[in-house]
């Protein structure tokens, strides 16, 4: 099953699985960079996978005052649904109740010029209970909502595009401290514009397959394939030998590209960073319609 | 190609220039539009007889307007789209009634720029104007969506009932400015003793003015960075009407204490 090799680390003849998603991007800003994050923090919290958060989000870059609507520190965030509705429901719910309420925040729309739309600011307004008001500033409109210090402001939509979410890398290691190294050395340069890491870290402890063995109601269960400790209770374990710990890194994406860029990054990274197994989960390619081999990632970024 | 109207003489009696708007003139080529008549006193003169023309009205729908056109009334009045660049001064009446576009004075304009027509109760409705210099009395008067920015002051009378829109005079705005205002936004880069219509509210950092000001100094006016991260005085009226109008005074006061 071997592909290549990078260094002491092998490479998996195997491909990472991806879906169509929708996404936003939001900027938040605030009145310092540490509460513009406090406010991006809370926003992309229980928001790792879609099928139990209903989301998927990630801070995506810290925006330098110089680079934000209003002049202020920022962070941009990327949030992902399995459509556009989703997108709609989960951006209102998580502005409404973790960047509105936040210290000194405001809203800016991050994919502005975007073909669809979905209401932020115009369904956000309601709570104003009536004294809110809208400004339009360059073309685009705005809502103020009082609050208790001063006003919200937040824009009245906020654009949807096209995304790739579920891209993925596995990585493992003779022990869990280095596997976990070399996911975080991964994590950290798969990191970008146009990338979202959701899970705690970026990295995912408890992979999941679809469905169980056990029920047929359950939707995911652990990944029992790349569990070490069944590797010898199971009879179709993907572990290999020497291998005590592996991590994966779920990658959501604006892009095919986006996604196929930061996996490779991903992947010299962590083979630089003493990963000794590296290799990607799918579903036999019948579920996603985005095929990420590894054989392709072997030139280096 | 930019269409521009630089002017060779002064006209002998006050010119309505309402039918130089980039929408009037698109597609027009340089004879055609000094062909054009305007009215002059109670007569009217050709466009040609005042104007030396160049360019032509194209899609891009920019008309420049050169010269010291303190005599000429109504310049951009109406207009929907595209833009209008003054390099010098405006007459009366400059952007009544807009709907649309951009709208851009270098120099001074006179009274009531922005404003309704006489009797209307509506004024503008959208577009943005920007003067660099002073504006005469009653500017935005009776505006109802849009932007109108003085880079100076504003004369008495600013706002006048005023249904929404912003008014921003970072010279200051002059007296018994937002009378019978609504839901409109009054903006004063200066100190300024509102009507009793007007109520003190609160200091605070206001976000939308610091977009609307950040718009209005990529537009070309110079605005001090003090304005940007400093607070506002609200004050909020007109009593008289819903309270839901506001006046935005710079703390010039606090930002000394920072």
């Amino acid at each position: 099953m071997t592909g290549f090799t990078l260094g002491d680390t092998e490479v998996v003849d195997t491909f990472a699985e991806a879906f169509p998603m929708r996404f936003t991007r939001l900027v938040i800003t605030a009145a310092t960079g540490a509460w513009a994050l406090e406010a991006a923090r809370s926003m992309t919290g229980f928001a790792t996978s879609v099928i139990g958060c209903k989301c998927e989000a990630a801070i995506e870059t810290a925006l330098a005052a110089e680079h934000t609507p209003d002049g202020r520190p920022g962070v941009a965030v990327l949030l992902f649904a399995m459509d556009r509705e989703g997108v709609g429901k989960r951006i209102l719910e998580r502005v409404g109740q973790s960047v509105m309420t936040c210290p000194t925040t405001a809203c800016f729309d991050g994919l502005a010029g975007a073909e669809r739309t979905v209401p932020l600011g115009r369904n956000l307004r309601y709570f104003g209970d009536g004294f809110q008001a809208s400004k339009v500033i360059a073309g685009q409109r705005f809502w103020r909502i009082p609050v208790m210090a001063g006003e919200f402001l937040v824009c009245e939509s906020i654009g949807v595009g096209r995304g790739v979410g579920g891209g993925n890398l596995v990585i493992g290691a003779g022990d869990e401290d280095a596997a976990l190294a070399a996911a975080q050395a991964s994590a950290e340069a798969m990191r970008g514009e146009g990338i979202a890491l959701p899970f705690p870290g970026g990295i995912v402890r408890s992979g999941s397959k679809v469905g169980a063995l056990t029920s047929k109601s359950m939707p995911a269960s652990t990944n029992h394939q790349m569990a070490p400790t069944l590797r010898v209770q199971v009879g179709d374990t993907l572990v290999p030998d020497g291998v005590a710990a592996m991590f994966e890194i779920v990658i959501d994406g604006v892009s095919e590209n986006a996604v196929r860029q930061a996996m490779r990054r991903g992947l010299h990274a962590a083979a630089a960073a003493g990963a000794t197994h590296v290799t990607a989960a799918n579903f036999g390619g019948k579920l996603g319609e985005f095929h990420f081999p590894l054989t392709e990632l072997r030139e280096a970024p | 190609m930019t269409l521009t109207l630089t002017l060779r003489t002064q006209p002998p009696a006050p010119v309505l220039a309402t039918s130089l708007i980039p929408e009037r003139l698109r597609g027009l080529n340089a004879s055609a539009v000094a062909a054009l008549d305007l009215r002059c006193g109670g007569g009217t003169v050709a466009v040609g007889d005042l104007f030396e023309v160049s360019g032509a009205g194209t899609e891009e729908e920019k008309l420049v307007l050169a010269g010291d056109l303190r005599r000429f009334d109504w310049i951009g009045a109406g207009m929907s789209r595209g833009e209008i660049e003054v390099p010098g001064d405006v007459g009366a009446w400059a952007g009544a009634e807009m709907s649309g576009g951009l709208l851009r004075i270098f120099g001074d304009a006179g009274a009531r720029l922005g404003a309704a027509y006489p009797g209307a109760r509506v004024g503008m409705t959208g577009g943005e104007i920007v003067v660099s210099g002073d504006a005469g009395e009653e500017a935005g008067a009776g505006m109802r969506r849009g932007l109108v920015a003085v880079g100076g002051q504003t004369g008495p009378g600013a706002g006048l009932r005023m249904l929404a829109g912003t008014v921003i005079a970072l010279g200051g705005i002059g007296a018994e400015a937002g009378l019978g205002n609504k839901r409109g936004s009054l903006v004063s880069g200066r100190p300024v003793r509102p009507l009793p219509g007007y109520a003190f509210a609160t200091r605070f950092r206001a976000p939308t003015l610091v977009l609307a000001l950040r718009h209005v100094r990529q537009l070309g006016l110079t605005v001090d960075d003090r304005l940007l991260r400093g607070s506002w005085a609200r004050w909020s009226g007109d009593r008289t009407e819903l309270t839901r109008g506001e006046i935005l005074i710079f703390d010039a006061e606090a930002e000394e204490t920072d």
